[in-house]
């Protein structure tokens, strides 16, 4: 099992060096919550404020969310688990960061912990990995025999379903939404400023929490997410009402995988797959 | 308030059979906004067009939709109209109920609904047109041609003829294309290399005409008008601005490459040309084959190359060259007629296919015109079978058109050189063009026989080993037929290019099923590609023969002087812009764009589109999370809009 105290004391102590070296600006990991079962998303900007650092299973965070707030050309140390690695390539790969302004610290985990339920999170609700695909320091023991990741294997249920009792399952479950926003402030990929959903001209969709504003919302999110979702499944745990975000994200990154051969933000090699035309694309998707 | 007019075009009863018109002409005046809704017989006419005109006067009109056919047909025509009445040409609005309605039901009640719908969308929309200005470009003078074969070369001569530069583009080592192959041409006969070389001559000579031979055409930017094109000229390893042409080095040379223009029948020098009346005239070194290239040893060419033009250290170069119109002239290949077994093409020596056996008769030929087979006999009894391939559901739908002229051609050249027995097996005897019949009828007489039946299957004979038999099924008699023959002939499907699908990217061309160039409208734009400033001629755009091949390559180039006749062109005003404060950087627009208009702006860190470039197709605006892109007279407002109308049934 993962070694959670010296994984905290190895972040500590590369975070300390990395900022007294002066190689970063910013250190992002996780800080003190309220308590153990929350930690928070914390930046360390000076060396006393690494005392502040913790690591526990609780620290579910994608930290990745975080990189594009910070101007373009800022150092940046981030800590990553597997997903969160995932999301620091895409984001390199769409441009957002470049790799020389990271330093990626990446922490190889496994038994991370659901804070509201307590339960184990495994590939049921995130991609199944537990070693970072990208890192520059490592800060722990490499997980061994991690057994193939299934992350799909969670479809079977939504797929048995036909295309009415999809649509009626999605209808229920989005209409749980209160719009609060909490799945795009969650995740890594949602940076858009203004998102769609709050603009006015022209206005897409209702803002009550209502049908079809809801439905509007989260298909066009979705869409936009298709090809890009790591799988980090941390939408569906920001979710205050428990809207299984997750299946749609991975259902979409099958099948965008079965068509052309590519899981998102495993390489900062590949193109965002879907605005990048090849000539042996699958035209599946014109039938 | 927009003061908006609807006129209903009947198109004769191509609309009024399956849309009730006045109906709809109702149902438009009962729509806010609709100040005037009329019906009329032929909008397009000139009495509909004035009847618009007075409308928009007498009712004060700021906004215009005319139901009718597609926009391709008549947008044009009713943009001058309202422009002519005053009105801004972009706020017209058509709605295209015929090829999207009437045509395609036959229920007058589901027409009629289906073009309410439509209208009502359309009203909803022309209230948010906003008035757009043209853009008016230069235009640059010059025209490339790609591909120079017989088309390319007579686009290439007739608009250079005019005092137009052109480039020509050709990926072999010489101009010529198949025609050049040919020996005779089909129906009167004339010897194929008196009526080309001097064309190809006049290539050469032309003071307007840049030719590119072994180039390929690697890069394509820009517009209508404004085309920035890469060119990638292969290495040759012979500096051709040295060589005089003495040719020395082919005769030295002791490497022994496949000749290509012989289609593989003999094989030729590792430094060549293709053929003795190739333009240019000067070799090329062949690095599969060259001793030099493949042992490190040899260079004998070098040795005895006076004018020191021999270079094994050239490299590929690029050459960049503007222009403003493209004709694309890439010509066809033959169907590979190796996977149809049942032919035994590559198989049995005796099988040749019908390019082999024009080089056959070719006096420049492996054969120096002698038709002999490949272990060097004269055939006794030659079947010449039709349609393989091609006329075939299990390979190309399509009739390749020329092969049942040229298969009466080879009858009768083989008549002419041999005392063979010829069997002409075809499915029908396909003689449509002027001195076709006359031709065929003149066969008839030759002591051809004619078979009218698919050849099926070829075998070798189990008594007399080396003959072939001919399977078939004379479909007059009803009789199974099996031929004993020397030699067979297999008469393949034309199909394009392979490399046609690159150039079809390059240029976004579209293809049909069967990968030839798509024309704009099948009848009324036979040689503009939905590419503006791109034209095709020849083959590449479908099956014909030499006649219909020069036709079209003049009407390709007189297409492309339209365009670069004049220094100054309008073009549509729907680009699309970026709103900065929107963008969130994604790139998507960047990435998408086959025109590369937008360009992100690192320091902005924003996207911007060069107008100049953008062709106003709406990629970038439909990828745009967060719908920074506004796509004039397409924006988000004005599709929602039309959307919510068309909802409402």
């Amino acid at each position: 099992m993962t070694d959670f105290k010296k994984i905290e004391e190895n972040l500590k102590t590369e975070a300390g060096r990395l900022l007294k070296e002066g190689l970063v600006t910013v250190v992002l990991s996780y800080g003190k919550g309220f308590d153990e079962n929350h930690p928070m998303p914390y930046a360390a900007k000076t060396i006393a404020d690494v005392e502040n650092i913790v690591f526990n299973q609780y620290c579910n965070y994608n930290m990745a969310r975080y990189l594009v707030r910070y101007p373009q050309g800022t150092k940046i140390a981030i800590a990553v688990k597997a997903a969160d690695s995932r999301a620091v390539i895409q984001l390199i790969q769409e441009e957002k960061v470049k790799r020389e302004n990271l330093v990626i610290l990446g922490i190889p985990v496994q038994g991370m912990k659901n804070p509201k339920t307590g339960e184990v999170i495994d590939s049921k609700t995130t991609c199944g990995l537990y070693n970072p695909v990208l890192y520059d320091i490592l800060l722990g023991e490499e997980v061994h025999g991690q057994k193939n990741a299934l992350p799909y294997e969670v479809l079977a249920e939504y797929e048995a379903m036909d295309k009415d009792a999809r649509w009626e399952f999605w209808e229920k479950e989005l209409n749980k939404c209160i719009r609060c926003y909490a799945c795009r402030k969650a995740c890594p990929m949602c940076y858009c400023d203004p998102c769609f959903i709050d603009q006015s001209k022209p206005k897409w969709a209702d803002k009550a929490p209502q049908s079809p504003g809801n439905m509007m919302y989260h298909l066009t999110r979705f869409h936009h997410l298709a090809g890009r979702c790591i799988d980090c499944g941390e939408c569906s745990r920001a979710c205050p009402v428990d809207i299984p975000l997750y299946l749609f994200h991975k259902k979409v990154a099958k099948e965008c995988e079965e068509m052309f051969n590519q899981k998102a933000g495993m390489s900062i090699e590949d193109k965002p797959v879907l605005v990048d035309f090849r000539v042996e694309d699958s035209d599946k998707i014109l039938e | 308030m927009s003061r908006i007019g609807v006129f209903v075009c009947h198109c004769g009863l191509n609309i009024a059979k399956t849309v009730r018109v006045s109906e709809l002409a109702e149902f438009a005046a009962t729509l806010p906004d609709v100040v005037v809704a009329k019906d009329y017989k032929f909008m397009c006419s000139t009495p509909g067009q004035e009847m618009i005109q007075h409308d928009i006067k007498q009712y004060n009109l700021d906004r215009v939709i005319v139901t009718a056919c597609s926009p391709l047909m008549h947008e044009k025509t009713f943009r001058k109209v309202i422009e002519n009445a005053g009105l801004n040409q972009y706020l017209l609005t058509i709605v295209n109920i015929r090829e999207q309605v009437s045509w395609v039901t036959t229920d007058i009640e589901e027409g009629t609904a289906k073009s309410k719908a439509l209208l009502n969308g359309a009203v909803y929309r022309a209230r948010l047109l906003a008035p757009l200005t043209s853009r008016v470009i230069d235009v640059n003078p010059d025209v490339m041609v790609i591909g120079a074969g017989i088309a390319g070369i007579q686009a290439a001569l007739e608009l250079a003829n005019t005092g137009k530069k052109v480039y020509l583009v050709e990926k072999n080592s010489t101009i010529g294309g198949h025609m050049a192959q040919f020996d005779k041409t089909f129906p009167t006969l004339d010897c194929s290399a008196c009526i080309l070389t001097p064309k190809m001559d006049n290539v050469l000579q032309h003071k307007n005409i840049t030719m590119l031979t072994y180039c390929e055409v690697s890069g394509v930017k820009g517009y209508v008008g404004n085309f920035d094109i890469t060119i990638k000229q292969k290495a040759r390893y012979v500096d051709h601005s040295k060589c005089n042409a003495c040719l020395a080095c082919t005769e030295k040379c002791p490497g022994k490459g496949v000749s290509e223009w012989d289609e593989a029948l003999v094989k030729r020098k590792s430094i060549y040309i293709p053929f003795p009346q190739a333009v240019p005239q000067k070799p090329i070194i062949d690095r599969e084959s060259c001793t030099f290239f493949k042992k490190g040893k040899c260079r004998l060419c070098e040795k005895v190359c006076e004018q020191k033009a021999i270079d094994f250290e050239q490299q590929d170069t690029f050459i960049d060259v503007k222009v403003g119109a493209i004709i694309v002239a890439t010509g066809f290949d033959l169907m590979d007629t190796k996977p149809l077994v049942q032919y035994g093409y590559g198989k049995y020596p005796g099988v040749y296919n019908s390019l082999e056996v024009e080089r056959l008769f070719n006096s420049a030929g492996p054969t120096s015109g002698k038709v002999t087979m490949r272990d060097g006999k004269e055939p006794q009894s030659i079947a010449i079978l039709h349609c393989i391939g091609s006329r075939d559901k299990n390979h190309h739908e399509h009739c390749s058109r020329v092969c049942c002229m040229y298969s009466l051609k080879f009858a009768h050249l083989f008549k002419e050189k041999t005392s063979a027995d010829v069997y002409q097996l075809y499915i029908d005897m396909r003689a449509a063009g002027k001195g076709y019949e006359e031709f065929y009828n003149r066969l008839s007489e030759e002591n051809v026989k004619f078979i009218r039946g698919k050849g099926a299957r070829v075998t070798e004979s189990t008594e007399e080993p080396g003959r072939l038999i001919v399977e078939a099924e004379d479909t007059i008699t009803s009789k199974f037929m099996k031929i004993p023959v020397d030699m067979v002939v297999l008469s393949p499907a034309i199909v394009p290019r392979a490399e046609s699908k690159d150039i079809g990217r390059l240029l976004n061309l579209s293809t049909d099923k069967q990968g030839f160039f798509m024309e704009r409208h099948p009848k009324l734009a036979p040689l503009s590609t939905m590419s503006e400033g791109i034209f095709i001629a020849g083959v590449c755009q479908g099956p014909k023969d030499i006649p219909d091949t020069v036709a079209q390559a003049l009407g390709a180039a007189a297409e492309a002087l339209t365009i670069v006749v004049n220094d100054k062109m309008e073009l549509e005003a729907t680009t699309a812009m970026v709103n900065p404060a929107s963008c969130c950087g994604c790139q998507n627009c960047v990435r998408v764009c086959p025109y590369g208009a937008p360009g992100f702006n690192y320091e902005k860190r924003v996207s911007e589109i060069n107008e100049a470039l953008c062709k106003g197709c709406g990629l970038c605006a439909s990828v745009c999370p967060s719908s920074a892109i506004i796509a004039r007279h397409f924006t988000n407002e004005q599709v929602l809009a039309e959307m919510e109308g068309l909802m409402e049934f």
